[in-house]
């Protein structure tokens, strides 16, 4: 079952791919605007290392490799799977539609049918943000890939969760979009700030620690808690997701409106 | 008086627009409480670890209320850029064109009127937060000044969304500028640490660029109200407006030139 799908999505993302590379100045523009801008926002924490050092036992290195796994994962999620910034606009409008025509699974047809092309800027950034972190041993570069693939399917695994909520709550892209600030922002700053009451909702409400702290800690040093948790929470989000996914869809309606995919 | 008339009415009508839809509203106002408590935390760690109650002069309190203000600047701030990048390509510039206003005013009345609703609303939930965390904001006698400076803050936005817009005249893609321009405000204009406690070397270029008066001046203001501080804040923005509002009419002008519109 899931080996017929992987030349369905592998066809889709080349699809997108030469869809997004037919503008190249757009494409390039988007690339390498979406890395420009990450590089400047990242001056923050230079600078406010510059200024103390250190923030409770975290440094600029540190930074390097959560921004490393953070942007990264966000840029792969958004790049292999786009539509899953504008799922519930999709649920709400009656589009899914074109989708339950097909013969193929609908979430995942649906999710991977739009790339988002600066999700490749920001994946490259990520990559870049890693090496500047100066850990190249084979076994750190691993662990990177398993932290990556793990915060991907987190991220992937609670947007589609909170678009899904479009099933019973109509038009909730304001909701999704105060979702996405909340782990994009909360992934991005060392999760020692926190209390234990803000750190327990960053591993449940809003699973921010699995797409930054979490698997940034298990790239500098191994343990086995860490990798269990990884994937244990990559195996719960996604499977969430599909399951809040399937119930919403019994409550779909269709609107019947006439639609052409591009 | 006429003339301005027409827009203070497009102005009046854009704010109940965007009021039309209170719920969508107040969801979308409330990333500001969770850029609030995230910055009070890290900014709480920090002084401890200073183990000092100020920071060049700025307690921990004064901290979070510049952040709060400099954040409903930044939330609240026009965002046209891709409206009229998508208005320019898509033809539908057209439309506008024909009508019996400006162009460029006419985006300027819209854009205003959703900032001042926007931003007071995301001032209202900022205010809240940090209110809760910290105590009570800085003396209410310096908020007509930290109000005009944000107002000159916004004009400043304005007038390069505006241009970053205009730049479809001429580019596929203009949403790059857009971040990049928007992230060079963050760190230039000291949208995550006032601009007091970067490296010297570093004031002194941000000092001499438009992103402080969009950031930084306003929301000192607002916490060290200072008649000396306000005529600098209202002369950069006054210096900066007439660059870059002469730069958007010379290139709006220009772009008009450019522009052909085929069939209806």
């Amino acid at each position: 079952m899931i080996r017929r799908q992987i030349p369905f999505l592998l066809a889709l993302w080349k699809a997108n791919l030469q869809a997004a590379m037919e503008y190249r100045g757009a494409f390039l523009a988007q690339v390498l605007g979406m890395m420009l801008n990450n590089a400047v926002y990242f001056v923050f924490w230079i600078l406010f290392f510059d200024r103390f050092k250190q923030v409770n036992g975290w440094n600029l290195n540190d930074m390097l490799l959560l921004f490393g796994i953070a942007a990264g994962s966000f840029g792969l999620g958004v790049f292999l799977f786009g539509n899953l910034m504008f799922l519930g606009d999709i649920i709400a409008k009656g589009r899914l539609d074109y989708y339950l025509s097909l013969p193929r699974p609908v979430l995942l047809h649906a999710l991977a049918s739009r790339s988002i092309t600066s999700g490749l800027g920001d994946f490259t950034y990520g990559m870049i943000s890693f090496m500047l972190a100066g850990q190249f041993g084979a076994d750190t570069m691993a662990r990177f890939f398993l932290g990556l693939i793990s915060a991907t399917a987190v991220f992937v695994g609670f947007m589609v969760l909170v678009q899904s909520l479009a099933f019973w709550l109509g038009n909730s892209s304001a909701l999704a979009q105060l979702a996405l600030n909340a782990i994009v922002t909360f992934a991005l700053y060392p999760i020692s700030l926190f209390d234990n009451t803000a750190k327990f909702l960053l591993f449940t409400l809003v699973p921010a620690a699995f797409m930054g702290a979490i698997p940034a800690g298990f790239v500098r040093s191994f343990s086995w808690s860490a990798l269990a948790q990884l994937t244990l929470a990559a195996i719960v989000f996604l499977g969430l997701a599909v399951w809040t996914f399937r119930r919403g869809l019994r409550r779909y309606e269709s609107g019947s409106a006439i639609q052409i995919e591009t | 008086m006429k003339r301005i008339g027409k827009y203070w009415a497009i102005f009046k009508t854009q704010i109940l627009n965007t009021l039309a839809y209170p719920g969508e509203l107040a969801w979308r106002s409330l990333s500001i409480i969770l850029f609030l408590w995230v910055f009070a935390n890290l900014w709480r760690v920090t002084y401890r670890a200073e183990g000092s109650g100020t920071l060049n002069g700025i307690s921990l309190k004064d901290m979070l209320w510049y952040l709060m203000l400099a954040e409903t600047i930044e939330l609240g701030k026009p965002r046209l850029a891709r409206v009229m990048a998508d208005a320019v390509k898509d033809g539908s510039v057209a439309y506008l064109l024909n009508k019996p206003y400006h162009f460029i005013l006419y985006h300027l009345s819209t854009g205003m009127g959703e900032s001042l609703v926007r931003g007071s609303m995301t001032a209202l939930f900022g205010g809240a937060i940090v209110w809760l965390m910290m105590g009570p904001p800085p003396d209410p006698r310096g908020w007509p000044l930290a109000a005009a400076g944000v107002l000159g803050a916004w004009l400043l936005h304005f007038c390069v969304n505006a241009l970053i817009g205009l730049a479809a005249f001429v580019s596929e893609e203009v949403a790059p500028y857009e971040w990049i321009y928007q992230k060079l405000a963050f760190i230039l204009g000291g949208l995550f640490i006032p601009l007091d406690l970067y490296p010297l070397w570093l004031q002194n270029i941000a000092r001499y660029l438009p992103f402080a008066y969009m950031l930084y001046g306003p929301a000192r203001l607002f916490i060290a109200p200072d008649i000396g501080l306000f005529l600098n804040v209202l002369g950069g923005q006054i210096f900066w407006l007439a660059v870059l509002g002469g730069l958007l009419f010379f290139f709006y002008s220009r772009g008009m030139r450019r522009l052909a519109i085929n069939g209806g």
